[in-house]
């Protein structure tokens, strides 16, 4: 708190408290939203559980806040369902310390965060009594939400939002960059950018549907170990370019199908398309649609109990 | 590093502010941000700035508009007065913790309109603008184009698509836009056209001249990005702004050399 002369600062609010996470280094900085008073209280799957907490990350270099404050609004949704919520700053990024490389992505898609989150799930569970927490990641922040249950034994669920697989290509040489604005811009390059899809699906056909070669093969063996244990696990994906619904592009490899095939006979994963939407899920139609889709998947997985005291 | 966060009191909302304690400070700064979705991709190089500044000896406040981020508040509802009213209250705060102590305030791209015009008010005893537009509309313009551009590409195709040019005529026929997640009323759009630079603020000699007191003027460009936007959106990675850090704290401290603090009063 900014304990100086006439300070009008605080550090809680109704319904937000800043929060500073001091088991480990750096300090872990972010936000917590408390369920309401008189609030039922959610009961974990865990055994011996009392209530289940939201945790979200940031989404690449993103602030807490997230696009448009999107995850500000989530977490004020699902504390208002009785599920206490926590949006954190990763070190390096937002309010928290610490030193980042200036690949970040490079960093993120090889799982480094996926120990300090495990450390912040921790000391969560202790310090608000909770049984366990759910992970919400968005893009890359899904990647290290992926890596993080995999090593944390006190994540119960996963929402991820428009989570990749693969390893970023190199550099697109610049003939590519031009030759796909002018597919984009013309009518005569929109019909050879459909030719171009047509030839690279049939292509991938050819090839039996292999996963590419730049996938991120740590990352599918680690979804593979939580998918396989039955974690519940709420897959949304945005449409993207040419890519409506779950399906990805035409010539794209489908990701979403294979990583659900990997999770096998226990599978407890939940795939759902938010149309309407961009990447960032920030406008209105997406960020009520992600609201409705998760308060309904936690609402099955992890059941607000109004017989439990808080 | 000592960095204290809070909900700042403000009528009607919290503010959420951080700032970047200094045991026996040089000079003090009020740092301003730039706009609602700015703020997102500029959050790096802009803590590293106030940590900057604070581990070399000047203590830095820096915090979220109003209904922006952290601070509570609902962004439709918000005024260029609300955000100017902001301005005012942290720097009459943070000037009074030792008046005797020099005091800057520090703009970003729209919070250098902001942190201009409480400066050309009195406030503080030096001024430093980086990408500062001459108003506000040149912000949410460029911001609607880029974002518009990133629409067209993803999100809808054939007659669903809309330019920016479509997005403008919607603001100026009263209705609303929503833009990367914040939406935008007719009535900010209309206000941003006389939201601007104080009067005299034509360049930096000017400023300093009708202020009295030493004003930095910056165009930052793209290899400062991703403090102003650089490339396509989603492109402008981290770098290194330790050269920019350098330049402009290198200015403030030979500036604020000897000054005491309350030039306004």
């Amino acid at each position: 708190m900014l304990a100086a002369k006439g300070t009008p600062v605080i550090e809680t609010l109704e319904s937000r408290q800043l929060i500073a996470l001091d088991g480990g280094d750096p300090v872990v900085r972010g936000t917590y939203h408390r369920a309401p008073d008189g609030c039922p209280a959610c009961v974990g799957e865990a055994e011996g559980s009392s209530r289940v907490g939201i945790l979200f990350l940031n989404s690449l270099t993103l602030p807490r806040a997230a696009t448009g404050d999107s995850s500000v609004y989530w977490a004020d949704a699902f504390a208002r369902c009785g599920y206490p919520s926590f949006r954190i700053d990763l070190p390096g990024l937002g309010d928290t310390e610490g030193e980042l490389p200036l690949d970040v992505l490079h960093f993120i898609n090889s799982g480094e965060f996926a120990s300090v989150i495990a450390r912040v799930v921790a000391e969560l569970g202790k310090r608000f009594d909770l049984a366990g927490v759910v992970i919400v990641g968005h893009c890359a922040g899904a990647v290290s939400a992926i890596y993080a249950a995999a090593a944390t034994p006190g994540c119960q669920g996963l929402v991820l939002m428009d989570p990749y697989f693969h390893l970023r290509q190199a550099v697109r040489p610049w003939i590519r960059e031009q030759m796909s604005a002018w597919a984009r811009r013309s009518s005569v390059g929109r019909t050879c950018g459909k030719v171009y899809d047509r030839l690279g699906d049939l292509w991938l056909r050819m090839q039996g549907n292999q996963v590419p070669r730049n996938a991120n093969s740590p990352l599918l063996r680690a979804w593979k170990q939580v998918a396989e244990s039955g974690l519940p696990i709420l897959l949304l994906k945005a449409p993207g370019l040419k890519a409506p619904g779950v399906k990805p592009r035409p010539g794209e490899f489908d990701y979403v199908r294979y990583v659900v095939g990997l999770a096998k006979r226990k599978s407890r994963v939940s795939v759902i398309a938010v149309e309407g939407t961009d990447h960032s899920f920030a406008n209105r139609t997406g960020r009520e649609a992600i609201c409705r889709h998760t308060e309904t998947w936690l609402a099955t997985h992890f059941p607000v109990a109004s017989s439990v005291p808080r | 590093m000592d960095e204290q966060a809070g909900y700042f009191r403000v009528p009607g909302a919290h503010l959420y502010t951080v700032l970047h304690r200094v045991e026996d400070p040089v000079a003090r700064i009020l740092l301003v941000g730039p706009f609602a979705s700015e703020r997102h991709n500029s959050y790096i190089p802009w803590v590293r700035w106030a940590r900057y500044l604070a581990a070399h000896g000047i203590e830095a406040l820096r915090y979220d508009y109003r209904g922006v981020g952290e601070s509570t508040g609902v962004f439709e509802q918000m005024t260029f007065d609300d955000w100017c009213d902001d301005v005012r209250v942290l720097t009459e705060w943070l000037k009074n913790q030792s008046p005797e102590v020099p005091f800057a305030v520090h703009g970003l791209e729209l919070g250098g309109i902001l942190a201009a015009r409480a400066f050309a008010a009195g406030a503080g005893n030096a001024l430093i603008l980086w990408s500062a537009p001459s108003n506000a509309n040149q912000v949410l313009k460029s911001t609607l184009m880029r974002w518009a551009r990133l629409e067209q590409l993803l999100l809808k195709g054939g007659d669903e698509r809309k330019s920016s040019a479509d997005y403008i005529r919607q603001l100026e026929a009263g209705g609303r836009v929503e833009v990367e997640g914040y939406e935008w009323s007719s009535e900010l759009w209309r206000a941003s056209f006389n939201f601007g630079l104080p009067g005299g603020f034509t360049d930096e000699a000017a400023a300093a001249d009708h202020c009295l007191r030493p004003v930095r003027i910056v165009e930052l460009s793209k290899n400062a990005a991703p403090l102003v936007k650089g490339g396509a959106a989603g492109s402008d990675e981290l770098r290194d702004l330790s050269w920019l850090y350098a330049e402009n704290f290198g200015w403030l401290v030979r500036k604020l050399a000897g000054r005491k603090g309350n030039p306004g009063d």
